[in-house]
């Protein structure tokens, strides 16, 4: 039992691409950088300089590296975290995810990034804070107690709670009741939430989210002949009064991964610049007419964009459009198998039980980076009211506001932590060291 | 009585009555000397003196020697009475961590009994000296750069920058230079504050920068204590560090690279007004030849974003970027204040510390 209500809690929300992280009982994060870190292998180069202020801790990192020839050596290895810092261009800098499919794979990186949210972003010291942390609902018993140990072993929280995307998002919106559809980063998944619990064996996800369709635009621009320079490999010189020209700068020791990175940070600008839901369900000769969006990449290069603007998020409803994009054929085995949104919503609902299925309909809540797309909520409400069963009454509630919808999760967090009647649902240390890890299941349903 | 408005810098404090149209009354050095008062009045030759700083890298740190501060400044230097304190304004940087805003009210409610409080962002304050409400300020200071862009007088947090790298590195690095190429000599930091204040300037691009380099014009400069140096090409140096961090060693991007990906972070419909409206602003900007190429890096940036300056309006006193903080603090003050939007001593009492979050931001 942890009753501070003058301290106020901090919500963390890990997401596949962002991680979120703020003060409770504030209407937005304060911290949000991409959950990616950048590491250099130590072992590679002799000692790199320290830089200031800005990077990130330091760890001992069993060398697990995907280009390293040296075999199971353990080596030190620096790792950069937050915006600015990836900003940087650094030699041999290869940028690293510590999930895999959502779930955590390297918790060394967790540990980092959380700690550059609390050191460098927030200016708190967690010891003094509960925590509130966000997790998917396919999060595992043993994930649940690595999180559980990491926070009270290494920071010392005083409290700390694990809730569920899914019911953090009905709380943002005042539902206890209600079926979250969460288009993120890495994933769509649509669970409903009954009463403030999530109904495990209804939950569906499919692996198409907001960084596969900006690697479906990238693919798409590049077979159509224009390359995304990265921010860094260009500098624009003066060679007359008024005339500006591009050179090319080279820098050999870059990482493909950090390029892939840096060219994808800018292709997920032009997406969510350009790009709109069509109508109806994307059709090929429709659309080889429209007028072209154009689009000033940072090198100063104007792309058109055309019939992509549509396509891309078509590939929401309709997976299978995957396969006319040249490059993406990787992809084209498992296409068949994943089913659109309209579908998903449909199938999660039919999962449940007859009697909420109608409220379900009635209350379908749209949340996550891609959801911002313009038009999608029209789309969805249309697509969904002829597959639905005749008497549902379909509604599909969005937040008209951009930054609601992206950080919907973490707005939940932030409304539930602040929660008079929450203070007593804390896991608080002296719970953790009597009874142990395990007993997080109990105490965070 | 007017209120006051105090805007306390890694380097230089400025405090005054809130009339926005004319300087701060007082702006003085933040750094205080403790003296270990043993009881004698008779000049002591060793005497224990230790340079203090409370505000470091923008923020509080020494809350003790902050209030010995604020205690001259706002007795002594202001006129304020015991007893009759009034309504005092203070300025915060980027990112202020929420214990600090906490720790001031407290400060100043119970220690000084003050009668009303109000703290605003120094990024917004900065817009409103130029009269504007949205807009980009790059604060240049002594401790700290912040980068940060405003819709509506708010900030938006999670697309503002901040650095830990200000006027005191640049110091440090030029007396560092100087050292090198004068060994013979030897200068104290104050001293290098002020060469570097009266003879830093920016090349007008990198080539010109390059050619500074190979060949500069030496000057000599006498210090106070008699001793002569001869400074050359660190002049530029210490300009041009501010566009290439990379000289000072360090892994980041120059400001104005910066300002550009701070604003593509912001989303597209407001970029216009975000460029349109940069104000630049701290004790950097004012180096000579600073202006020229700000806007010269940020021609070459795409069309899309291209950083164009505000110039401050004609009624605003001259050298408006060393202050600009404490004019917008002036001129809020003067909207805040009369209109009860500010934390008064009933609600302090009321709520504790924790109603600074709810009432001012």
């Amino acid at each position: 039992m942890y009753g501070g209500d003058e301290v106020s809690a901090i919500v963390i929300d890990l997401g596949s691409h962002t991680c979120k992280a703020g003060y409770a009982g504030e209407d937005a994060p304060k911290a949000v950088f991409p959950s990616v870190v950048g590491a250099i292998d130590q072992m590679d180069i002799d000692g790199t300089g320290d830089a200031d202020g800005n990077s990130g801790a330091s760890a001992d990192l069993q060398n697990n590296a995907k280009n390293n020839d040296s075999d199971n050596t353990k080596g030190k290895c620096k790792l950069y975290v937050g915006s600015q810092s990836l900003g940087y261009r650094r030699d041999h800098m290869e940028v690293l995810s510590p999930l895999k499919n959502g779930v955590v794979v390297d918790w060394n990186i967790v540990d980092n990034i959380w700690d550059h949210a609390f050191r460098e972003c927030l200016l708190v010291d967690p010891k003094e804070r509960p925590m509130l942390l966000a997790e998917q609902c396919s999060n595992t018993q043993e994930q649940r107690e690595r999180a559980a140990e990491l926070m009270f072993e290494k920071y010392n929280v005083p409290a700390l709670f694990l809730a569920k995307n899914a019911v953090l998002t009905s709380f943002a919106s005042g539902r206890a009741t209600s079926l979250v559809v969460d288009s993120g980063g890495g994933s769509t998944t649509v669970v409903p939430v009954l009463d403030g619990y999530v109904l495990q064996k209804a939950v569906t996800t499919s692996p198409i989210g907001g960084e596969f369709l900006t690697d479906c635009l990238m693919k798409s621009l590049e077979g159509k002949g224009i390359t995304i320079r990265p921010r860094y490999s260009f500098k624009k010189k003066e060679i007359r009064p008024g005339n500006l020209q591009t050179v090319d700068l080279d820098f050999p020791h870059t990482t493909e991964s950090y390029k892939l990175y840096s060219q994808r940070v800018i292709a997920t600008d032009i997406k969510e610049c350009v790009c709109r839901t069509p109508d109806s369900p994307y059709d090929e000769s429709a659309y080889s007419n429209i007028p072209m969006t154009p689009y000033e990449l940072p090198d100063g290069q104007i792309i058109e964009v055309g019939s992509d603007r549509f396509k891309i998020p078509d590939i929401l409803f309709n997976p299978s459009l995957v396969q006319t994009i040249p490059g993406m054929e990787s992809f084209a085995e498992i296409a068949p198998s994943i089913r659109g949104l309209p579908k998903m919503i449909i199938e999660s609902i039919n999962k449940c039980d007859v009697d909420i299925r109608r409220e379900l309909f009635s209350t379908i809540l749209l949340t996550g980076g891609t959801a911002s797309m313009q038009q999608l909520k029209e789309r969805i409400e249309k697509d969904l009211l002829e597959e639905s069963p005749q008497a549902a009454r379909v509604k599909v509630f969005a937040s008209g506001n951009v930054t609601e919808r992206r950080f919907s999760v973490w707005i939940g967090g932030s409304i539930l932590a602040s929660l008079g009647s929450f203070q007593q649902m804390w896991f608080s240390k002296s719970e953790y060291e009597e009874q142990g890890a395990s007993y997080i299941q109990r105490k965070c349903p | 009585m007017e209120a006051a408005v105090v805007d306390p810098g890694s380097s230089l404090l400025k405090a005054g009555f809130a009339i926005p149209d004319q300087s701060p009354a007082m702006i003085i050095p933040t750094q205080m000397k403790r003296m270990i008062d043993d009881g004698s009045m008779t000049d002591n030759p060793v005497v224990d003196e230790v340079a203090i700083d409370p505000v470091c890298r923008g923020y509080v740190r020494d809350w003790d020697a902050m209030e010995d501060l604020l205690h001259y400044v706002l007795y002594t230097g202001l006129g304020w009475e015991i007893g009759n304190e009034g309504q005092i304004l203070f300025t915060d940087p980027l990112c202020t961590p929420k214990a600090n805003k906490e720790q001031l009210v407290q400060l100043m409610f119970e220690t000084f009994n003050i009668s009303g409080f109000y703290a605003s962002e120094q990024a917004v304050l900065s817009l409103y000296a130029v009269g504007r409400i949205s807009g980009c300020t790059v604060d240049i200071g002594h401790g700290k750069i912040d980068i940060a862009p405003v819709i509506e007088g708010a900030v938006n947090h999670i697309a503002s920058r901040r650095f830990e790298f200000g006027g005191i590195d640049l110091t440090n690095f030029l007396a560092q230079e100087l050292g090198k190429s004068n060994p013979l000599v030897n200068i104290s930091i104050s001293d290098v504050e002020k060469i570097k204040q009266l003879y830093s300037c920016c090349a007008e691009d990198e080539l010109a920068y390059q050619k500074t380099q190979n060949s500069c014009p030496v000057e000599t400069h006498t210090l106070p204590d008699g001793q002569v140096i001869t400074i050359g090409r660190e002049r530029y140096t210490i300009g041009e560090s501010l566009f290439q961090p990379c000289l000072l060693g360090l892994e980041a991007h120059g400001i104005v690279e910066q300002l550009v990906r701070t604003i593509s972070t912001v989303s597209s419909d407001n970029h216009r007004q975000l460029l349109e409206n940069t104000v630049v602003c701290g004790g950097a900007s004012s180096m000579t030849g600073f202006e020229e190429r700000f806007q010269k890096e940020s021609s070459l940036s795409s069309s899309a974003i291209r950083p164009t300056l505000v110039k401050p309006p004609e009624y605003m006193p001259e050298n408006l970027s060393m202050y600009s903080a404490w004019v917008g603090g002036a001129i809020l003050a003067k909207v805040v204040f009369p209109q009860n939007q500010h934390v008064t001593k009933a609600d302090y009492d009321e709520t504790g510390p924790s109603i600074v979050h709810r009432k001012c931001f």
